[in-house]
């Protein structure tokens, strides 16, 4: 059965609701960095990475355009903020959920991503221990933060 | 024959994204990894790898001091400095240090297979501002002038070890742990650094320790905006 057919039919979708591709956009402006997030990410069954984004402002406009499920989102980008970036995808596309991944081991970014629309919040230095459990998270709409350095975390 | 490549990155992201890029290319083979600049001078001394892909920023021993180590053990290594910075400073510091490679981590899908493949023919890989910068360094010294910033006090390797891991917030005891040494002689150690750099608090050591690239610390974005008056999207 191809996953085209599944997506485009309701009633099959009921019987394999967990095993729907999630589909996903990673926005950073390390192309290593999206190497190595797309090498991780397409080793989980039923995801798929739909595109990358070098930038805040690409990856507003590739998510409106794509629709992806989830989005993993750098804060540090150059042309528009990450932060920007988030509220902005939030508004055009309330359906697609943000996954924050940055260097900002920092309680405040956290709140501040949080206030953008984030539905979740991992530190790079962690990505390759949580980012898995958070796409996971994040794309059945949950929640998703590890305790930060001074004890915050997004409950 | 392969040329083989140890890769030293604290964040797993960035190994994963350097191995795909670097094993994408026939006739490479990644020996090894490692998380920190002591365990990539540790696993090259066990692996001998062609190639040393030394990111600047990690904890415990950073990159510099890896790539110093790395060098000192063994002259015929090449190490290559991957670095979000290419400041002055960390150039002149990773060019002292032995690198025959450096390689902005941005630019890393673009730079890093040319910059192994020119130290495979044993020449040197530079970004285009570190080759200005050693050509501007070459004619002042051909002019008998220098824009060298003034030397700072001498120290030892052992010192600046010592230095990253007291500005990392570990006690005279834990860097005695580390470094295996005994607890007296890393307070002698500590107290040679401070006495050397004039300083009276740990807290002139961190600050000593960010500004000549010994830690690195990330400032979010919108702080360092407020501080410089710029617009925080930009």
């Amino acid at each position: 059965m191809s996953w085209v057919l599944l997506r485009t039919n309701p009633a099959l979708q009921a019987g394999f609701e967990g095993f729907m591709t999630v589909r996903i956009l990673i926005a950073d402006d390390h192309p290593v960095v999206r190497h190595g997030l797309r090498t991780l990410l397409g080793e989980h069954l039923g995801w798929e990475v739909i595109a990358e984004a070098a930038d805040g402002m690409e990856a507003v406009e590739m998510a409106d355009r794509l629709s992806p499920d989830v989005v993993v989102l750098d804060i540090s980008m150059p042309k528009m903020h990450g932060l920007e970036a988030c509220r902005l995808i939030r508004e055009n596309a309330p359906s697609c959920e943000i996954l924050i991944v940055t260097q900002h081991d920092s309680p405040q970014m956290l709140q501040e991503a949080l206030l953008c629309g984030a539905r979740g919040y991992v530190v790079k230095a962690n990505a390759a221990r949580d980012l898995l459990a958070a796409v996971d998270a994040v794309s059945q709409h949950r929640n998703f933060a590890v305790q930060l350095k001074d004890g915050a975390n997004a409950g | 024959m392969k040329v083989r490549i140890l890769i030293a990155d604290d964040h797993e992201v960035v190994r994963r994204g350097l191995v795909t890029l670097l094993q994408s290319h026939e006739g490479w083979e990644i020996c090894g990894e490692a998380t920190d600049g002591r365990a990539a001078v540790e696993k090259a001394r066990e692996l001998k790898p062609d190639v040393v892909i030394v990111d600047i920023g990690m904890p415990g021993l950073n990159g510099l001091a890896a790539t110093r180590q790395l060098v000192q053990q063994d002259p015929h290594c090449k190490v290559i400095v991957l670095t979000i910075t290419d400041s002055d400073q960390v150039i002149r510091e990773a060019l002292d240090a032995g690198a025959r490679g450096f390689v902005l981590k941005s630019d890393a899908a673009r730079d890093l297979i040319a910059a192994v493949e020119a130290l495979q023919r044993n020449r040197m890989f530079f970004t285009p501002r570190v080759n200005d910068l050693v050509l501007a360094g070459f004619l002042d010294h051909g002019n008998g002038a220098t824009n060298a910033p003034p030397r700072l006090p001498r120290l030892t390797p052992r010192e600046r070890e010592v230095i990253q891991l007291l500005a990392e917030g570990k006690s005279s005891k834990e860097v005695a742990c580390v470094l295996n040494l005994s607890t007296k002689t890393a307070e002698t150690h500590r107290s040679n650094i401070m006495r050397k750099l004039g300083f009276h608090s740990i807290r002139d050591l961190v600050v000593y320790a960010v500004k000549n690239n010994i830690i690195q610390v990330q400032i979010p974005s919108h702080v360092s905006a407020t501080a410089t008056g710029e617009d925080p999207a930009a």
